[in-house]
């Protein structure tokens, strides 16, 4: 399973990295800080390659978890059913929770800290839609 | 015709017009002793010709009256025609008002007698009086009503105006009346009220509007009625409700900026708050099984606290911030340079190691007035945001100009052609709280959030102007 993760926390990026390999779900993670270096990447690698996985953070500078999923819109149809997107985000606010479900893209929101019993809800969650 | 005949025609003609004369005709010898006399008075007196002819006309006259009708025969007998009003009752007669002319009657260069002609003016008089006093009543009504009222005939000069038009406008009924409205109010030529009266009078038609009176700082509501004669100007102070308005305008954008505040504060806690705070509680869920990275489980737990720290110390900080804006504290006067000469001392070293250089452009005298502190922290958080977006492409150059405001205070521009940042994204974002523009180096998006707090705290303003690469520009207006 091939995992992209987005968050320009470098901390949160540690500590979902350390709960991916405790969790044995995957060592095939691809990390971004810069949510514009990630869709530089989906440009150059779909549609060979499609991440099962994106973890997306929306508090980010300059582009937002919003600002990424508008980027990569021209792409929907190559990540549609391949590539289940969860936003991962510390923010409580019901907005966001409403908002992402303008995006078909985005499979549900996770509320962090990350753990394992959530990683394993979505590895099964991942594979039952592929199967 | 004979001469004789035309002489008769002339006496009958004479006779014809004593006689049937409306007016009361006597003719007196030097002693008031009426030696003819007509119809009317008879008249008058209810009396016979005989009953009156041959006897002084002082035996018809009311004592006091007397003396008067004397002299003015004696002054006609000296040969000059004497007119006068007099409200007399002769004895067994109504009251009357009389226009008395006496005309002497010459015979070879000698007054031989005067014709007393008197014309009964009782009704003219009466009706005179009932106008003055209908002026009298208009003039009370006009002083009892609480408006301010003044008159203008078509020539916008003043033709009345009452004690409250005085007492607002500060003017003396005497210096004004008959004195055109522009000569006496040459700043509102133009103006509001200018353009208001000429409509009522262009249109034909009644005006109603409110308008500041900046001379005396009034707001006055007016309303102004055009007639043939000119306009009819009805006006009173609503200083009292305008500043009213203000305040319930002021506080409604208070709680409109307080709302906003909430709303930041919530996304503050649900992002900035909540990052570091998830972070430590997923790193503290990890050190619970042993790990061969616990050491850096540990240190990053360690930041992740520390950055929660940072966050609440902030927000100490901002709430401090608002906490004083409404205290009302004396603003004093603060010497620019001597500020920007603080901060330049300590930004010294970090702008040597960028290798930046500073232009100054700043009058030694410049003052605004405020908080001291925050000017300074203002002018820091400027400069060394110039620093830590500073462009790799070039030397860092930052030039900060500052001159008087037209209104008092001074309007200062901090300049540099650092890193920029894309203004149309970042549009108003730039001062809120958390919000960060640059991916590296690290800022919290605290800085130019206590920036415009600060200054707006002092009653001041700041723009910003920036472009990818070029540079970016601030601009500030301290009171």
């Amino acid at each position: 399973m091939h995992i992209v993760l987005i968050d320009d926390d470098y901390i949160s990026i540690f500590l979902t990295t350390k709960l991916l390999q405790r969790e044995n779900i995957t060592d095939s993670i691809t990390s971004f800080q810069l949510p514009q270096e990630a869709v530089y990447y989906l440009q150059n690698t779909l549609p060979d390659q499609v991440p099962d996985v994106i973890l997306l953070d929306l508090n980010m500078p300059i582009m937002s978890g919003w600002d990424f999923l508008d980027a990569i819109k021209p792409f929907e149809s190559q990540l549609a059913g391949r590539c289940s997107i969860y936003i991962l985000t510390s923010s409580l606010a019901p907005s966001d929770k409403l908002k992402a479900e303008e995006y078909s893209l985005v499979t549900s929101v996770i509320p962090k800290p990350l753990d394992g019993p959530k990683l394993q809800a979505i590895r099964a969650q991942v594979l039952e839609n592929r199967s | 015709m004979s001469e004789s005949a035309q002489f008769v025609n002339s006496e009958q003609r004479f006779r014809s017009l004593f006689e049937n004369n409306l007016d009361i005709i006597l003719f007196q010898d030097r002693n008031g002793v009426i030696l003819d006399v007509n119809e009317p008075f008879l008249q008058l007196l209810h009396l016979s010709r005989a009953d009156v002819l041959g006897r002084d006309i002082s035996d018809f006259l009311p004592p006091e009256l007397i003396a008067v009708f004397r002299e003015k025969l004696l002054q006609a007998f000296q040969g000059t025609r004497v007119q006068f009003d007099v409200a007399v009752q002769f004895i067994g007669a109504e009251p009357k008002v009389l226009n008395i002319s006496k005309v002497p009657l010459l015979v070879d260069g000698v007054v031989s007698g005067v014709h007393m002609v008197a014309r009964d003016i009782t009704d003219l008089t009466a009706s005179h009086q009932l106008i003055e006093q209908q002026a009298k009543k208009l003039n009370t009504i006009f002083e009892s009503v609480t408006d301010a009222v003044f008159l203008l005939d078509r020539e916008w000069r003043l033709t009345f105006l009452n004690s409250e038009v005085e007492r607002l406008l500060q003017v003396d009924r005497q210096h004004v009346l008959g004195r055109n409205l522009w000569t006496l109010f040459p700043d509102e030529v133009g103006g509001e009220f200018y353009h208001q009266y000429h409509q009522a009078f262009s249109m034909g038609r009644a005006v109603h509007f409110e308008a500041y009176y900046a001379t005396l700082r009034l707001w006055l509501e007016v309303k102004a009625f055009p007639s043939e004669e000119g306009l009819s100007v009805y006006f009173s102070d609503v200083t009292l409700r305008h500043e009213a308005q203000a305040s319930q305008e002021k506080l409604a954008q208070d709680l409109h900026r307080q709302n906003q505040d909430l709303q930041q504060f919530t996304y503050i806690v649900s992002h900035n708050l909540r990052g570091p705070l998830a972070n430590a509680m997923g790193l503290s869920q990890l050190l619970t099984t042993p790990d061969p990275d616990q050491a850096t489980l540990l240190n990053h737990l360690q930041t992740s606290l520390v950055q929660l720290d940072v966050v609440l110390q902030d927000m100490n900080t901002i709430l401090t911030v608002r906490d004083k804006q409404d205290v009302a504290d004396l603003p004093a006067p603060v010497r620019l340079t001597d500020v920007l000469d603080l901060v330049l001392k300590e930004m010294n070293e970090p702008l040597q190691k960028a290798g930046g250089q500073i232009v100054r452009d700043f009058p030694e005298a410049l003052h605004a007035h405020g908080n001291r502190a925050y000017i300074y922290s203002i002018f820091l958080n400027l400069l060394s945001n110039s620093i830590k977006y500073r462009s790799q492409q070039r030397a860092l150059l930052i030039t900060i100009t500052g001159s008087p405001h037209p209104e008092g205070g001074a309007q200062l521009t901090f300049a540099d052609n650092g890193s920029g940042f894309d203004q149309e994204k970042a549009g108003a974002e730039v001062f809120k709280l958390y919000k960060r523009f640059h991916t590296s180096p690290s800022g919290r998006g605290m800085g130019l959030y206590l920036v415009k707090a600060h200054i707006e705290s002092m009653g001041g303003t700041i723009a910003v102007k920036s472009e990818v690469e070029v540079g970016t520009q601030f601009f500030l207006y301290l009171p």
